[in-house]
């Protein structure tokens, strides 16, 4: 929970699942371990390979601090992976407060990311790229100002100069656009109800055909 | 809904006034006070043919002078005991609420702030600027400005405004946050004879902002297109919603300023309006059927073709020219615009052959090259046969200059196909100087668009284009 501007704070995993899941913004599921005990119970059924991470407001960079561990194919595997996530964080940041651990299935696909920020001109600006150098380094985003509505986030997402990803180039599966859509539209919705929330971005979001999972959010509101 | 109308009259007063009192007219040659005297009396500063005196009433009020250019000052406004429609306020900034609280007890219809020293200058600045604001409301009377140039409106006769000149008469009105960018484009519309319908120094847009002034121009008879000049906007919301609205009867086309992070400071320094990011803006133009235009003279070029063609129903567009070189640049930059070449049907070319007018050696394909010794009568063969395809629809003609050439016979002939063919658009391309000045100056006197420039109207085309997309007549 670092603040980030004045008033401005970022919302917990949790509470961020949660505002997405009041506009039926699903995540895949995953579950926070808190013990050894429950490996057996969530990991088998989140299924695998599984992807785990620390979770604790005092540990900013996770993966630098050992907090990150992924590829992990079973169960024995996911209980070795949630030892060395708690000895690496307990060593390299003792007085980190660990709220515990973050199990998610690990998706293989294509990145893209949807985000908003509130603009004090023109309000919520939903915003559509491909993920990773696509988004920071050639900048092939598309804007649009919300509300935006089915055929209008269609439209956001056909206007980056890289579509053809999406559409199947290089022997690709074709991503489903509409369901894509579906999640920019919703999100439009969100922005225009909660106020208090500035900033969304679901980063990565992995797309394969017509298999959409938002792998991580990020979400700023302000008091 | 109520509150549109209002608006609407609220504004009238602003544009079309029977009387006009000037509140700190001055003596002094130099000052701002004077030269809007001046342009109120004579028409302009800097004489044109264009200049015209205010047919209305015209009060001078100064404490101090007797006379000014010949006419009696008045010791303040309440003196004048007669209905003033406007209110030009040029005095020093401390001194403005005393006067708009004058103007509120006499109920003038409009309020015009020159002055500077508002909000633009700081906190101090900015709880002024609110005073003067609250006592105009409480009273109905809208007030442009601060820190404004003034408004234009040669159809009334009315230089309202302390810009140097006055504009032809046309049918482009021009917003500007710069108010002397305004000034300058006065003095480029005389020698381009190009006309505005009203030109309008927003400034601090205190209480009217550009969305209400493009609200009342879009129900202005005068005004075919919009151009706007803007650094910042400040309700983004509500200018999405009015030029959404009015971009569906009336173009809008915009240079906005500050796409780089130095414009964006240096945007900060000028108005005080906060620039955002170009993008933004970008996005809220588009998605508001508002035209962007990359520079000040692309902002004309593209309000001009708007005002006065029709759309480009289908992006399939042919050229014509005498000239093989200007022919194949078009070519380029329609393509690189996204402005498509139609191919033309074996069945149009032989029209053409048939037509008997053709060179041997003419080109027989888009862009339809004529041949440097094209007679008037070739241009008119070529032109007639291409806009009666319905596979084409709209058409740019290059005329460059050559020993046989007849511009003024050309652009006749252009004017005729423009009566027959009312449904397409047609740009074109005088390529020259003085020689084809008259012959451009009669196009343009016909409302078709004239560029020295192939990329020009390729680009004005595009913009055609666009215009039919957005359903607009």
């Amino acid at each position: 929970m670092k603040s980030k501007e004045k008033g401005k704070f970022q919302l917990s995993f949790n509470e961020s699942v949660n505002i997405l899941k009041k506009y039926s913004i699903q995540l895949p599921d995953s579950a926070i371990i808190k013990s050894k005990s429950e490996i057996q119970k969530y990991s088998n059924k989140i299924g695998y390979p599984l992807a785990m991470k620390i979770i604790s407001g005092d540990v900013i960079h996770k993966s630098d601090a050992g907090g990150v561990e992924t590829s992990i194919r079973d169960e024995k595997e996911a209980a070795e992976a949630y030892e060395r996530i708690l000895t690496a964080i307990k060593k390299n940041i003792p007085s980190a407060d660990i709220r515990g651990v973050l199990a998610q299935k690990m998706f293989s696909g294509i990145e893209i990311i949807i985000g908003m920020k509130r603009d004090p001109q023109f309000g919520p600006v939903l915003l559509f790229g491909l993920g990773g150098i696509f988004v920071e380094v050639m900048k092939d985003v598309s804007m649009q100002i919300a509300p935006v509505n089915q055929s209008q986030a269609i439209g956001m997402i056909k206007k980056i100069r890289a579509i053809s990803l999406l559409t199947g180039a290089r022997g690709t599966k074709p991503a489903n656009l509409t369901k894509i859509a579906d999640i920019i539209v919703k999100v439009s919705r969100l922005s225009m109800k909660e106020i208090q929330i500035k900033e969304i971005d679901l980063n990565p979001v992995i797309v394969d055909g017509n298999d959409i999972n938002i792998v991580d959010v990020r979400i700023v509101a302000e008091k | 809904m109520i509150n549109r109308t209002k608006s609407k009259n609220r504004l009238d007063k602003l544009f079309s006034p029977n009387s006009i009192a000037v509140v700190g007219a001055s003596r002094d040659e130099k000052s701002v006070g004077y030269g809007i005297a001046k342009n109120l009396i004579e028409g302009c500063v800097f004489k044109c043919r264009y200049c015209m005196p205010f047919k209305g009433k015209i009060y001078l009020v100064n404490p101090k002078a007797g006379m000014i250019l010949a006419k009696k000052c008045y010791h303040d406004i309440s003196s004048i005991k007669e209905q003033i429609d406007l209110v030009i306020i040029a005095v020093p900034a401390a001194i403005v609420e005393t006067i708009v609280r004058e103007c509120a007890k006499l109920k003038v219809g409009g309020i015009i702030i020159i002055s500077a020293g508002f909000a633009e200058i700081g906190e101090e600045g900015k709880n002024l600027q609110e005073r003067i604001v609250s006592i105009a409301s409480k009273s109905g009377i809208p007030i442009v400005g601060p820190n404004c140039l003034g408004i234009i409106r040669p159809s009334a006769g009315m230089n309202a405004s302390f810009a140097p000149s006055v504009p032809p008469r046309g049918d482009v009105a021009f917003i500007s946050q710069s108010g002397a960018l305004a000034d300058s484009i006065i003095d480029w519309a005389i020698e381009s004879v190009y006309g505005f319908s009203a030109i309008i120094s927003i400034g601090n847009q205190a209480d009217l902002d550009i969305s209400d002034f493009i609200e009342w121009l879009g129900e202005d008879k005068e005004t075919k297109a919009i151009a706007l000049y803007i650094e910042g906007i400040k309700d983004g919301r509500r200018f999405m919603e009015v030029t959404s609205r009015i971009s569906r009867k009336k173009p809008i086309i915009v240079l906005k300023a500050g796409r780089t992070e130095k414009g964006q400071k240096a945007i900060s320094s000028h108005t005080g309006s906060i620039a955002g990011s170009y993008k933004i803006y970008e996005t809220a133009f588009s998605q508001s059927g508002v035209e962007i235009a990359d520079n000040v003279e692309e902002l004309f070029d593209l309000a001009k073709a708007l005002a006065n063609q029709p759309p480009c129903k289908k992006n399939s567009v042919a050229i014509v020219t005498n000239a093989g070189g200007p022919g194949v640049l078009c070519a380029d930059f329609c393509e690189s615009m996204g402005v498509n070449l139609a191919e033309l049907k074996d069945s149009t070319i032989r029209k053409l052959d048939k037509s008997g007018k053709m060179h041997p050696a003419y080109s027989r394909h888009n862009p339809l090259d004529i041949v440097g010794d094209a007679l008037p009568e070739r241009y008119e063969a070529a032109i007639n046969i291409l806009l009666s395809e319905d596979y084409i629809s709209g058409l740019i003609v290059i005329q460059t200059l050559q020993t046989m050439t007849d511009p003024v016979e050309d652009a006749k002939i252009i004017i005729r196909a423009k009566k027959r063919f009312k449904d397409k658009p047609i740009i074109c391309t005088y390529m020259g100087g003085m020689f084809s000045r008259e012959g451009w100056e009669l196009l343009e006197k016909n409302g078709i668009p004239d560029y020295n420039d192939p990329k020009k109207a390729a680009r004005a085309m595009k913009a055609l284009i666009d215009k039919g997309k957005r359903g607009l007549k």
